[in-house]
Formats: structure tokens, C-alpha cells, sequence
């Protein structure tokens, strides 16, 4: 088994590594201040070809698989969740539901500029009705000539407020529910009947658009059905398998940042004649995160070998969001708490690390749903079948 | 026009420490960089080669063991790379370099322009550009903020005398730009991978030259020998000035003085 | 005795006669800025007596410009045995090609065991051209010299990394050896006013610069350093002394070419920005030089100036924790000293 990292993944990482502390990190504390988008670095992104890291070269990607968009996550969060899960909502769920399921026609027409960032996408699947249980969207879409007309609408939408492109479930066939009845659609933005209704206020990821969508009469032609009709829900597990790994990789950088933080303060602050570095409660806290860390950091490299080598790889997935959101939510925490009462100023970094975690638990798929994954999967495999 | 830049690379300051007491270095991370100046240099060719038909080519500023900042310039825009291997290359200082560097150049098919760094992040040294000049039978501009190309001349902005000067010389001229002079671009994605994999438009951009073939051994013999390190004494902090606040403020100008002629 | 007896007993005794020279010797080039002979230039010819005086040689000075033969006594005066001056208008001001030709034709006849330049402009411009066309061995920016008598080989030490440690070089074989010596590192070397001497000139074939100056680029803006990268600081605190205070730490920066900065202190009075508070709460900075005048320091600052190289600090607290930190402190009020720091500066 070879753990290396291949020179253009290494050379990837320097890259990236260096983008985001010179683009990334000095915005970091401003968008989330001011609750922006920070659509000036997106573009940037998009310019050196990273919003397309993934995706293959004749597509506008740059062909570097899914391990350069586990390393692309990583460094990203590292420095910034925000525009880390801009990214995120962009390449893993938006524009990667086109790659895996789109005609070459629709990969053409749209991943190409989503993979050079000259436009944005988002993931339309969540409803106020339907969050962990996916298949009660009921966002409906009626066939009508050669194209189909959508009423309804999504919540808790990333980048919604400004994507270009929207990859939307909608419910062809009521009756038949999850299994033949929901389809995915490519919808533009700029269509009649396609609104931005409102931007959530959130404790964290401010610097993030989640935005409430509504479809009136929004009427979609038929040859941007993504993948066949009916088939919709098979799409969307698909694209959020994908961005489970992705996410487990954006904790990876999340709880490095926290390590990092946490070491440096540790080794600076002086108390009791002595740095908090030479105190074993806090080198034992520090190695149980570096642990952990790493422990993730295998985890979801492996994982994104075995998807650039075509292996199975979704039970896995669901493992990699599941400890990367509470590794990096643990990790957080221990550093806010070595910090101490610097750690809960708002004119320091930590709080925000703090507030941006928490939500890692919960979207793309909560720890609860994660579990109900994995431990399908494993009782499937002995016979058993369980239903959530 | 074809513009040759030269790059070399240091280790990463911020990952070593060095402790005068043990007189020893502890190399914590070892990371390497593009020399700042070098890379200013490659930013300043790049520049040129956005506005004409111009081929940038990339050469090392000293033996390197492997290819990798080269492939970085050709990721970040450059045309071509040439890695210098061999043997005999591993000693060589800025006067054997000079040699190979000037040969290369020469089956290269000559530069209308050189660019470089004009000193070293690690050992403050800029002759390398100079004696390439005087090799080359070229001119030399030396500090320069900015380089440009129009109507066949080179012309650059210095810094002279507290103010902005703007020259010009006629090809073949060796300009040194200063560490800071411009930031260095980003790599293009595609490149990146490409250039790393050796596929693509770039797969055969760099390409490696024996020095044996450009220059003979003895040509390769350093002048110049390392003899050994001294440590500075160690830092000591909370040193207090005596005496009126005319005396300690003369001390403190003293101080001053002392630190910022580095 | 009377004094002027005395002047004409010391006057006859101090001519000096150069010996036939037959090659050989440390040679300096000397800079000259403003009508005199810069201060680095005796410090070269200092060392040029030490290395001489080892090697059995003689130090000779060479002196480029225009009409300016007079400051070749300076030269004999500070221990030179000779002294090689090119008068002509084409020297006035350094221009390459004119003064490489120069010293290209003198050094080729004298042939020079050692050839001293300062690693100022000229000098630097100079030695690697020079040391290219003689195939001599280059050290540049050298601190101190030692002589490897055996080989008569000079061994230079060189800062790496700005001064973290030094790198000891020497040229064993190669001649001429040139080296740049760094300004204000060699001691001044004893000036004897009694000391004179007859210079010898060159005749100087002129030759063009290849380099012409267009004017002034007057459009032309540096890019922005950011504050964390800035190479000298002077921050302001709350005890710099109010407004007063704080327009005396602007000049001070101003004088130093740094960047003001300061504490949380001295944002809330209103004198910097958010984005000029060193604080790990604001910016962590690294400069070389950092001046703390009139900064306390709690641990939120001290520790984002961690990694400056030189702290400098002012405050009339002697117990003030800023002081643990700095490399040099000055337990004064910042009104009292700052004044005297800047005349002192300004010399």
C-alpha cells in the first residue's frame, strides 16, 4: 500500500495552501462580520481553474479527481468555513449531480462554465417538510408538452441566493414516492418563475448564501431532465454520497485549524511560571485531537482513493462525514477552552471556528442519518434489512 | 524575444530555528520556497510575455536536487524549463554556474533578456545575475522594481538616490529584480496537473540537460569553499539604557542604526 | 619643543614612498558620496591593513570620480601605502561600463591578491563583473575577515538569513579575491593626519554606459506591503503621551521608513485603525525593528511581536511587562526621549 501523495497532489496542496492564506484568510473574518458572500474570491477561485478541481480536463475541469477536491476542501476550511462550504455547495453537490448523471450534452452546456467558475451552482433538494427524510420533498413538476412545469419550493439552500444553476428534485409521480417518482432537474436561475425569496440568518457560515427558494409556474424544457425521469432520487443519493467524503474533508481542515490554534497558544501562554504547553491536561487534550485528526485524515483519503479508482465507497462516505463533523466539533471545542476567555472574544478567530462547526453535524445528511447508513449497510450485509 | 529567468530555491525561514548556544540549526519543517526575488523575477517575465510574443524559459540558479520548482514555473506560465543534472553540478558555486548557465543559454539560442533575483532570502548574494552579464557581454540593471520590453529595448524602473528612476538598455540585458518587487501569479490549475504528470501541452516543457554536455569538470569546480558557521551570540532580551534620556536615546539611535544597516 | 617643530618631525617621517610594485596586494575601491570619502571605504582600508600587514602586502586605494584628487590623502591618512586615482568627467557620477573599464585595465596590470569593494550600489555592481572577468572567487556582504595564512587565503563571514548565523567563506585558489564588505561592521580604522602621499593617476580611455536614464518614472507606486510583513513598526500606546505623544511616534516612523502602528490603547483614541492594532485580537507582525513607545504590554500584545527581530521600548513604568520582551528598554517618559531619538537619527 502506497500512502503517498502523487507530485501533482502534492504540488495541488502547495497551491491551494497558498491561495487561501493570501485570498482566503484575510476575508475570513469580514464575510462572516458582515454576513457576504465573498464573490470577488469565488471568481478568483474559479479563475486558477480550482472550481473545477475535480472534474475532467475536456469539461473545464482540472482532472485532479476527487483526492484534489479532498485536499481542495481541506485547505480551504483550514483557513475558512464559509467560503469553504461555498465551494463545497458549488463543486461536490451542485455541479458534481450534472457530471455524474448529465448527458454530453448538458455537460457542455453547463459544467463546463460551472467548472471554470464563470458560473455557480447549488443542490435543490431540502424542504420544510422534508430534511433528513429526503423522499417527502414535495416540490412537484408537471409534464406538459416538451417541457415540464414546477411549483413548489426549497430551503436551507446553499449558494441559492446566487447560483447561476439549480439541480432541482421535484415529484413526477406522487404515487410512486422515492422509487421511480422523483426526478432531477437543471434549472436556471434566471428563469420566469424562479425566485429568491429570503437569505436564513444563521449562528454560523455567515459568510454562506442559504436561501429560501420558491417556483411558481417555473417552467423547465425537457432535455434538462438530469438522468432519466423518475430516477431522481438514485441522482441525489449519488451526488450527496459524493459530498459526504467532501465534507469529511473540509473537517479535516476545520479541526487542523483548531490543532494549529491550539498548539500555538499553548506554547505562548504563560501561567503559573510556565507555558500551558508544559501542563499535561492540556498536552493530553492536544494529542487527542492531533489523534483523532489523523485518524480522519485516513479515513477520508482512503475514501477518496477508492472513489477515483471506481470502487464502492458510500458506507464509507456516510463514516467520513459522521466522525469529521464531530472530530472537528470536539477539536474546536478543546481549543476554545485552551484559549480560555480569548477564545470567546469575537475579535478572535476561535468563536467563529466554534459557531461555524456546528453545523457539520447536521447538513448534507445529520449524525443521526449517518448512522441509520452505516448500520443498514452493515446489517444488510448479514441478511437484514432496516428502513429509517 | 525570448526571456530566460532564473530560479533557485531556499529553505523556508520560518521553519528553522536556530539556537547560537548549541551553535546548531533545527530544521523543525523543511519546506522549500521559490527565492523571493527569483520568484518577483518569473512574475516580471510572465508580465512581459502578457503583453508580446515572448518565450520564458526557466533555468536554476544553482544545483538543484530535484525538478520541482521548475515545474512550478512552467505551472505558473512559463514556456519551458531546463532541469541542470550531473554529478559534477553538485558543488558548483555562482562562478561554476555561471559557466553552465551561460551555456545553456547558448543551446538555447541565446536571451534577449535575463531576469533574477538580486539577492538571496539565505545568503544575501547577488552576483549570480552580474557575472551571467559580464559572461553574456550584456548590460546590467541591477534593483529593479519593474521591467518592461517596448520598441525592442528593455526599460525598467530603480529606485536611486531616495527617488524612481526609469532606464532603458538594448539587448541582451540582465536585470535583477528586487524580493517584493511584484507578487508572484498563481499556478493555472491545468497546467498544474499537467505539467506534474507530464501530459498535455506541457508535458514535454521541461526537459533535463546533463551539464557534462554544456560545460567540462574542471569548468564545474567551485571557487568558492565553505569553511564552517559562527553563531551570533544569543538574543537577550531586557536590557535597559542608563543614564539622562539624551544618553538613552543615543544608545537607542545606536541600536537602531546597528539592526537596520542589515 | 614647539608645535611646529614637532609638525615638521612627524611630517618628514610619515611620507610615503611605495616600493616597486610587482602585482600583489589588497586593493579597495572606494566609494564616494557627496564630495568625501564614504566612512565604508576606511573601514575597507582597515581591514585592507589588517590583511596586508598578515600577508606581507601593501594596501592600495583606488579613487574614481571627478576633480576629487585631494581625497586621496583621506585614503593615505586612514593606512593606504598607495593610491590609484581616474580623474575624469565620466566618472562624476558610478556608471558601470566607464569605471568597470577602469578598474578591468588597472587590476589586469597590478594583478591584486585582494580586491575590496563595499556592498553598496556601486560595489556590488562592480565585484561580480570584475571577479567574472579576472575568473577570481566573489564573497559578498562580509562581516568580518580572518586570514588563512598558510594558503593567504581571506576567510569571510557572511550573515545567512539576515544575520541568524554566518557562513564562513574563502577563495582558496582563484585570484584576484573579491569581496563586498557590509557598511559599519569593520571598526574605523586609526586616521593619522600626518600620513600623506603622491597618488599616482590613471589615464581613463572613456567608454558609454549601456544603461541610459530615460527621467524621473514619476507614476511609478511600490506595491503595499501589508502591516504583517512590514520590515520596521513603531507602535503608539496609551502612555506615549497623547496626542503629542503619538505625532512624535508618526516621525519617528517616518524617519526609521517604517509603518505606525499600535495598542488597543491607541485605537481607541482615535490614532490608528482596527487594522494597525498589534494584538493577537488584531495583527501579528514580524518586522526587523519594532519601537514600542509608551505600550505596556499585557501577554495579547507581546505575544503578536513574538517573532520581530530587534524590540525597542519606551516606557516610564520600570515594571511595565513590555520590557521582558524587548531587546532594549528605555524606562523614560516617551516625550522625554523621542525628540533626543530623532536628532540622534538624524545625523
Amino acid at each position: 500500500m502506497d500512502f503517498t501523495f502523487s507530485p501533482e497532489h502534492i504540488a495541488l496542496r502547495r497551491m491551494i495552501r497558498e491561495f487561501a492564506e493570501n485570498e482566503v484568510a484575510p476575508i475570513a473574518a469580514e464575510i462572516d462580520r458582515d454576513h457576504q458572500v465573498p464573490m470577488e474570491t469565488m471568481r478568483k477561485l474559479g479563475q486558477v481553474g480550482l472550481l473545477g478541481v475535480c472534474f475532467p480536463q475536456e469539461y473545464g475541469g482540472m482532472g485532479a479527481g476527487e483526492m484534489g477536491y479532498c485536499i481542495l476542501m481541506e485547505e480551504i476550511n483550514r483557513v475558512c468555513t464559509s467560503t469553504g462550504t461555498n465551494v463545497g455547495a458549488h463543486i461536490g453537490i451542485g455541479a458534481m449531480a450534472i457530471y455524474l448523471d448529465g448527458n454530453d450534452e448538458q455537460k457542455r452546456r453547463y459544467l463546463i462554465p460551472l467548472a471554470r467558475g464563470e458560473q455557480f451552482a447549488a443542490f435543490g433538494l431540502t424542504e420544510s417538510g422534508a430534511g433528513s427524510d429526503a423522499a417527502a420533498i414535495r416540490t412537484r413538476a408537471v409534464r406538459e408538452g416538451d417541457s415540464w412545469i414546477l411549483d413548489g419550493g426549497k430551503v436551507f439552500i446553499t449558494n441559492g441566493g446566487y447560483a447561476d444553476v439549480v439541480t432541482v428534485m421535484a415529484v413526477t409521480d406522487p404515487a410512486l414516492g422515492a422509487r421511480g417518482g422523483i426526478t432531477a432537474f437543471i434549472v436556471e436561475t434566471d428563469w420566469e418563475g424562479f425566485k429568491v425569496a429570503r437569505e436564513e440568518d444563521k449562528m454560523g457560515i455567515r459568510g454562506t448564501s442559504t436561501a429560501e427558494l420558491v417556483f411558481e409556474e417555473l417552467r423547465v424544457p425537457h432535455e434538462n431532465v438530469l438522468g432519466k425521469v423518475g430516477e431522481g432520487f438514485v441522482t441525489f443519493m449519488k451526488s450527496l454520497d459524493m459530498g459526504r467524503l467532501t465534507l469529511g474533508a473540509a473537517c479535516i481542515g476545520g479541526a487542523e485549524m483548531a490543532l494549529e490554534s491550539a498548539v500555538r497558544w499553548a506554547k505562548t501562554r504563560r501561567q503559573f511560571g510556565a507555558e500551558l504547553a508544559s501542563k499535561q491536561a492540556i498536552q493530553w487534550k492536544i494529542a487527542d485531537i492531533a489523534t483523532e485528526l489523523e485518524a480522519l485524515r485516513s479515513l477520508v483519503y482512503r475514501v477518496a482513493w477508492l472513489v477515483d479508482t471506481g470502487q464502492p465507497f458510500s458506507q464509507l462516505a456516510a463514516m467520513c462525514k459522521l466522525y469529521g463533523s464531530e472530530v472537528a466539533s470536539r477539536a474546536i471545542d478543546i481549543a476554545l477552552q485552551i484559549h480560555g476567555g480569548l477564545g470567546f472574544s469575537r475579535d478572535f478567530p476561535l468563536e467563529r471556528g466554534f459557531r461555524d462547526a456546528r453545523i457539520g453535524e447536521i447538513y448534507e445528511g445529520t449524525s443521526e442519518v449517518q448512522r441509520i447508513v452505516i448500520a443498514s449497510n452493515i446489517f444488510r450485509e448479514h441478511g437484514v434489512r432496516i428502513r429509517p | 524575444m525570448r526571456i530566460i529567468v532564473i530560479l533557485g530555491r531556499v529553505l523556508d525561514p520560518s521553519g528553522i530555528v536556530v539556537k547560537g548556544s548549541a551553535g546548531r540549526i533545527f530544521v523543525n519543517r523543511e519546506e522549500y520556497l521559490i527565492q523571493p526575488a527569483d520568484a518577483c523575477a518569473l512574475e516580471a517575465a510572465l508580465r512581459i510575455k502578457d503583453g508580446m510574443a515572448a518565450e520564458v524559459v526557466a533555468l536554476p540558479r544553482s544545483p538543484l536536487p530535484d525538478d520541482d520548482i521548475l515545474r512550478q514555473a512552467i505551472a505558473r506560465g512559463a514556456d519551458r524549463a531546463i532541469y541542470l543534472t550531473g554529478p559534477a553540478l553538485k558543488a558548483a558555486d555562482e562562478a561554476a554556474m555561471t559557466g553552465v548557465l551561460t551555456a545553456a543559454i547558448e543551446r538555447l539560442g541565446g536571451a534577449d533578456l535575463v531576469l533574477i533575483g538580486s539577492t538571496t532570502l539565505d545568503t544575501g548574494q547577488g552576483q549570480l545575475g552580474l557575472r551571467l552579464a559580464e559572461a553574456l557581454g550584456g548590460a546590467q540593471i541591477t534593483g529593479a522594481w519593474q521591467v518592461s520590453s517596448a520598441d525592442g529595448q528593455v526599460q525598467a524602473v530603480l529606485q536611486r538616490n531616495g527617488r524612481y528612476v526609469a532606464v532603458e538598455a538594448d539587448p541582451p540585458v540582465v536585470v535583477t529584480l528586487l524580493p517584493g518587487a511584484r507578487k508572484l501569479r498563481y499556478p493555472d490549475g491545468v497546467r498544474l496537473i499537467n505539467v506534474y504528470r507530464g501530459v498535455g501541452e506541457v508535458g514535454d516543457a521541461l526537459e533535463a540537460w546533463d551539464a557534462a554536455d554544456l560545460v567540462d569538470e574542471a569548468a564545474l569546480t567551485p571557487l568558492v569553499e565553505s569553511r564552517g558557521k559562527e553563531f551570533a551570540p544569543e538574543r537577550e532580551r531586557g536590557v535597559r539604557a542608563s543614564g539622562t534620556p539624551a544618553e538613552m536615546a543615543q544608545a537607542a539611535a545606536d541600536a537602531l542604526r546597528q539592526r537596520m544597516r542589515r | 619643543m614647539d608645535a611646529s617643530y614637532l609638525d615638521l618631525l612627524m611630517a618628514q617621517q610619515e611620507e610615503i614612498t611605495e616600493e616597486a610594485a610587482g602585482g600583489g596586494g589588497v586593493w579597495v575601491v572606494a566609494d564616494v558620496v557627496n564630495g568625501s570619502i564614504a566612512p565604508v571605504t576606511l573601514e575597507g582600508i582597515g581591514a585592507a591593513r589588517t590583511l596586508a600587514d598578515s600577508l606581507g602586502a601593501y594596501v592600495y586605494g583606488v579613487l574614481l570620480g571627478a576633480g576629487g584628487a585631494d581625497l586621496a590623502q583621506t585614503l593615505y591618512q586612514a593606512g593606504a601605502d598607495g593610491v590609484r586615482v581616474a580623474d575624469d568627467a565620466g566618472l562624476s557620477e558610478f556608471a558601470l561600463e566607464p569605471y568597470l573599464h577602469v578598474l578591468a585595465d588597472l587590476f589586469e596590470a597590478e594583478q591584486p591578491e585582494v580586491v575590496i569593494l563595499a556592498a553598496t550600489q556601486q560595489g556590488q555592481e562592480l565585484a561580480p563583473r570584475l571577479a567574472q572577468r579576472m575568473g577570481g572567487g566573489l564573497i559578498e556582504h562580509v562581516t568580518a575577515v580572518t586570514l588563512d595564512e598558510a594558503t593567504r587565503t581571506v576567510q569571510g563571514a557572511v550573515p545567512i538569513y539576515g544575520g541568524q548565523y554566518f557562513e564562513i567563506l574563502a577563495c582558496p585558489e582563484a585570484r584576484p579575491q573579491f569581496l563586498t564588505i557590509e557598511p559599519g561592521t569593520f571598526p574605523a580604522p586609526f586616521v593619522d593626519s600626518y600620513r600623506k602621499g603622491e597618488p599616482t593617476l590613471l589615464d581613463v580611455e572613456p567608454a558609454t554606459p549601456a544603461v541610459r536614464v530615460i527621467g524621473p518614472a514619476e507614476d511609478f507606486e511600490p506595491p503595499p506591503v501589508p502591516l504583517k510583513q512590514a520590515p520596521v513598526i513603531v507602535a503608539a500606546g496609551r502612555q506615549v503621551g497623547g496626542e503629542a505623544g503619538f505625532a512624535l511616534v508618526q516621525q519617528l516612523a517616518t524617519a526609521l521608513g517604517g509603518r505606525v502602528a499600535g495598542d488597543r490603547g491607541a485605537r481607541d483614541a482615535g490614532w490608528i485603525e482596527a487594522g494597525q492594532v498589534v494584538d493577537v485580537r488584531g495583527v501579528e507582525v514580524a518586522p526587523e525593528v519594532y519601537v514600542a513607545a509608551g505600550i505596556r504590554g499585557d501577554t495579547f500584545h507581546n505575544a503578536a511581536i513574538e517573532e520581530a527581530g530587534f524590540i525597542l521600548a519606551i516606557h516610564p513604568d520600570p515594571h511595565a511587562p513590555i520590557f521582558e520582551s524587548a531587546d532594549l528598554g528605555l524606562e523614560a517618559e516617551p516625550q522625554d526621549v523621542l525628540p533626543a531619538l530623532l536628532e540622534a537619527l538624524g545625523d
